[in-house]
């Protein structure tokens, strides 16, 4: 089988490949050049992707979509009476600065 | 509220599936042998010039659950933990604690 196919010339081999792929739609790329064609057959990854976690609810977003249900968001609720109970205490944000020389930044020591 | 890895992971999904025609398209171009080196050298600037977010290997799969990033049972989409715990509570299909 071996001896057989040494005899054939190269040039009807390389017909051969043409005409194959020329018969099987595929492509003629004898010397094997990188045409970048695998970057493109590949298939796009991307909606996969996008699909791997659950969507959660936003519930503020609802809340916002229909206020005539006039729904309560307890978490943030619960936010803002903590940020007012804090207040309460002294605990509360710093004032933000009117001008640069105002910033607590500008009086930290280094 | 998922953590913020999770979230930060999201967004890169998001932006991977935005660009991925459009880098897929210079990569090819890039990666041609056949068309001119100016033409692949331009394309691979263009490539270059794509953000942090958009190549798909900035993806990671965390856990579901807990948004943990190492040890994920990726049939399962969980961590090695969750994944314990889920299947205790008989919550995983066919998914049984071996004991013989």
């Amino acid at each position: 089988m071996a001896a057989a196919a040494a005899a054939i010339r190269p040039m009807r081999l390389a017909s051969l490949t043409l005409t194959r792929s020329s018969v099987f739609k595929t492509a003629y790329n004898p010397t094997s050049a990188r045409t970048g064609a695998k970057y493109l057959r590949a298939r796009l990854r991307g909606p996969s992707m996008v699909k791997y976690y659950t969507p959660e609810a936003n519930i503020a977003q609802l809340i916002r979509q229909w206020p005539e249900l006039e729904m309560i968001n307890l978490a943030e609720d619960e936010r803002l009476q903590d940020v007012e109970d804090k207040k309460k205490r002294g605990k509360g944000a710093p004032k933000k600065a009117k001008e640069k020389g105002d910033s607590r930044r500008a009086s930290r020591r280094r | 509220m998922p953590n913020a890895r999770v979230l930060r992971d999201i967004k890169a999904r998001n932006i991977v599936k935005a660009n991925e025609i459009l880098r897929r398209a210079y990569l090819y171009v890039a990666r041609n042998e056949t068309l001119s080196p100016q033409v692949r050298h331009q394309a691979q600037l263009q490539l270059n010039t794509f953000g942090k977010y958009t190549h798909p290997t900035t993806v990671k799969n965390r856990c579901t659950e807990s948004g943990r990033g190492r040890g994920i049972i990726s049939e399962f989409a969980l961590c090695r933990y969750q994944f314990r715990l889920k299947a205790l509570k008989l919550e995983l299909p066919g998914v049984r604690k071996a004991s013989w």
